[in-house]
């Protein structure tokens, strides 16, 4: 069978501000239809600059990106037709009502006036915004704004949703909210790239990410097998011994251990001993029965399961840093 | 071409609404404008004694034209300031993403500037006409100094913009709006030109608002004086091609 053609198509872009730095450096990505694809990177990776080259408003210094089949430089009207587009803060009239929003947007869509209708009430609806449809959006909460800058993205029914940062600033239980309402949004077919620099986020919306550092994708896949791919889960034995016979009983639970871990599996814990396994759950009891013995006293167990974090530690040396995006400060003038 | 119509007509009616909901708005446009035909036509009643004034008799119907000009001044001086806050707020980039043609969405900041400065102006022409003041040529007359002042509006709102457009700073912009008021008080709007100082005559003959002042008092003392209605209307015309083409540019600016 054919592969389906991808949605989002990029190959070698390129950014450049100023003949400086290389905000983008040579990304090459495919999404195809359906997928929600994820970018996490920290602040300043690059990741807002690559969504504004795709969503138009901004030209890549080289490189070419499509967009449902459109080249983002030569097509920009048929990539915008085809485009929801949601940045990091919402982008919404404070003197328009939540309706008058999702109506403008539907004109410039050049939507039919009755479809329109249809559409804002089904999407106040879907939102939970019915009730402060009237209200200018102004007034709306910091949540309300997200879920109606969503909205009037989605009007026109695109093919593409472009998110950046979808949940930046907003309090844990919308962004919960939110995660839902990108799922349901995603389960019906809509195709998504969003970018974020939440590890929880990413592990739980996306199909398939792309960590991105320093203009660079640095690892692509799927986020269970990217967390596979760096090796293992880790048991940690904590050992009941005495300062002296700490060393001894390590150098026990090595030798009684050869054979279900491999030599280079192990290392020293300040409790113990931390031993690398494939698959935590179905290891434990091997270990326990092994390492019945009396020269042992195991004092307690602890196991974890890798996490995009490692992920990112891994391939970038660096932990992300979750922290709101700076603002450049005006300075002069 | 119908695509930008229908375009600026739909975001048009977005900045409309943005401006009619802040009542705020109505007041500092017309605080000052009102200010000055209340107390200024009291303070210097007696000023029209002077022999440059040319017999007139009312200082109020001297100074009422000015003032209708002066509010369409004030109603467009700050436009670039809406214009950056929401390219700031990231409105605009959501604007310039959606399949639109990029001028309508300029256009719409600006033709909706054409009734609001005709529609600011005729409460201070009301005004004037209620405080005594007339207008010689009548209904006519009544509506083209509000389409004079609308027209000066739109083509005077650029001198806000571009500094918007090219320093992306509300400070600087707001700021920069200040700076035009000397425009205002080297007019004709409180003396005729003939009892100005030498420097004074030179700004004023250079000062666009002058020869609007011009065209809307000959309107309301005189009558139809085709000369000065044409000359503001070309002054209006050749500032509203030199500023709107500047804004063109720099509004084009942004999308690198």
């Amino acid at each position: 069978m054919q592969e389906a053609q991808p949605i989002i198509e990029v190959r070698d872009l390129v950014k450049v501000y100023g003949g400086e730095a290389r905000a983008v450096d040579g990304i090459t990505f495919e999404v195809a239809p359906g997928e929600l694809f994820g970018f996490l990177g920290p602040n300043g990776a690059g990741k807002t600059t690559t969504i504004r080259i795709l969503a138009t408003l901004l030209r890549q210094t080289d490189g070419i990106a499509r967009v449902a089949g459109f080249d983002v430089a030569t097509q920009p009207k048929e990539v915008r037709r085809r485009l929801g587009l949601a940045m990091q803060t919402p982008a919404l009239d404070a003197f328009s009502t939540g309706r008058e929003t999702l109506e403008l947007a539907g004109r410039l869509h050049r939507m039919p006036a009755a479809e329109i209708r249809r559409r804002a009430d089904e999407l106040l609806e879907l939102m939970g915004l019915s009730s402060v449809a009237k209200k200018l959006t102004g007034q709306y909460s910091g949540g309300m704004k997200r879920r109606l800058d969503l909205a009037s993205a989605l009007v026109h029914r695109p093919q593409v949703l472009i998110l950046d940062e979808p949940t930046e600033g907003l309090d844990p239980q919308s962004r919960t909210a939110l995660w839902e309402e990108l799922e349901r949004i995603s389960n019906a077919g809509t195709t998504m790239l969003l970018t974020t620099h939440y590890m929880e986020e990413a592990d739980r919306l996306c199909t398939r990410l792309a960590i991105i550092d320093n203009g660079k994708i640095v690892v692509e896949g799927q986020p269970g097998d990217l967390k596979r791919g760096i090796g293992a889960d880790t048991v940690v034995l904590q050992l009941e011994a005495t300062d002296g016979d700490l060393e001894n009983q390590r150098a026990e639970v090595r030798r009684l251990l050869e054979g279900i871990v491999a030599p280079d599996g192990f290392a020293d814990h300040p409790t113990g001993v931390s031993v690398a396994v494939p698959n935590a759950s179905s290891a434990i009891p091997t270990l326990l029965r092994r390492l019945d013995d009396d020269s042992v006293h195991i004092a307690g167990l602890q196991m974890t399961q890798p996490s995009l974090d490692n992920v990112f530690l891994k391939y970038t040396g660096r932990h992300i840093r979750e922290e709101a995006a700076d603002q450049p400060i005006i300075l002069g003038w | 071409m119908t695509a930008i119509a229908y375009e600026t007509f739909h975001l048009g009616l977005r900045t409309t609404r943005r401006f009619i909901r802040v009542p705020a708005n109505f007041i500092s446009i017309i605080f000052f404008p009102l200010i000055q035909l209340l107390v200024f036509s009291q303070l210097y009643q007696d000023i029209v004694q002077l022999p440059g004034f040319g017999g007139q008799s009312s200082y109020l119907a001297y100074l009422a034209p000015g003032q209708v000009a002066f509010t369409a001044f004030m109603a467009v001086a700050w436009s670039g300031y809406g214009l950056l806050v929401e390219y700031r707020s990231g409105y605009i980039d959501k604007l310039r993403a959606s399949p639109i043609t990029h001028w309508s969405i300029l256009a719409s900041e600006t033709v909706p500037l054409f009734f609001q400065a005709a529609a600011m102006s005729a409460i201070i022409l009301v005004v004037s006409l209620l405080l005594g003041a007339t207008i010689a040529t009548g209904i006519g007359g009544f509506l083209l100094i509000l389409a004079l002042a609308g027209l000066f509006g739109v083509a005077f709102a650029g001198a806000s913009f571009i500094p918007a457009l090219l320093t992306k700073s509300e400070q600087a912009t707001s700021t920069f709006s200040l700076l035009l008021f000397p425009l205002m008080f080297a007019s004709t709007a409180f003396v005729p030109e003939a009892l100005m100082p030498g420097w004074l005559q030179v700004v004023n003959d250079w000062n666009p608002i002058s020869y609007l002042i011009e065209a809307i008092r000959s309107l309301m003392v005189i009558g139809y004086d085709w000369g000065k209605i044409g000359t503001a209307i070309l002054t209006i015309g050749a500032l509203g091609v030199i500023l709107q083409a500047a804004t063109l540019w720099a509004f084009h600016r942004l999308a690198r």
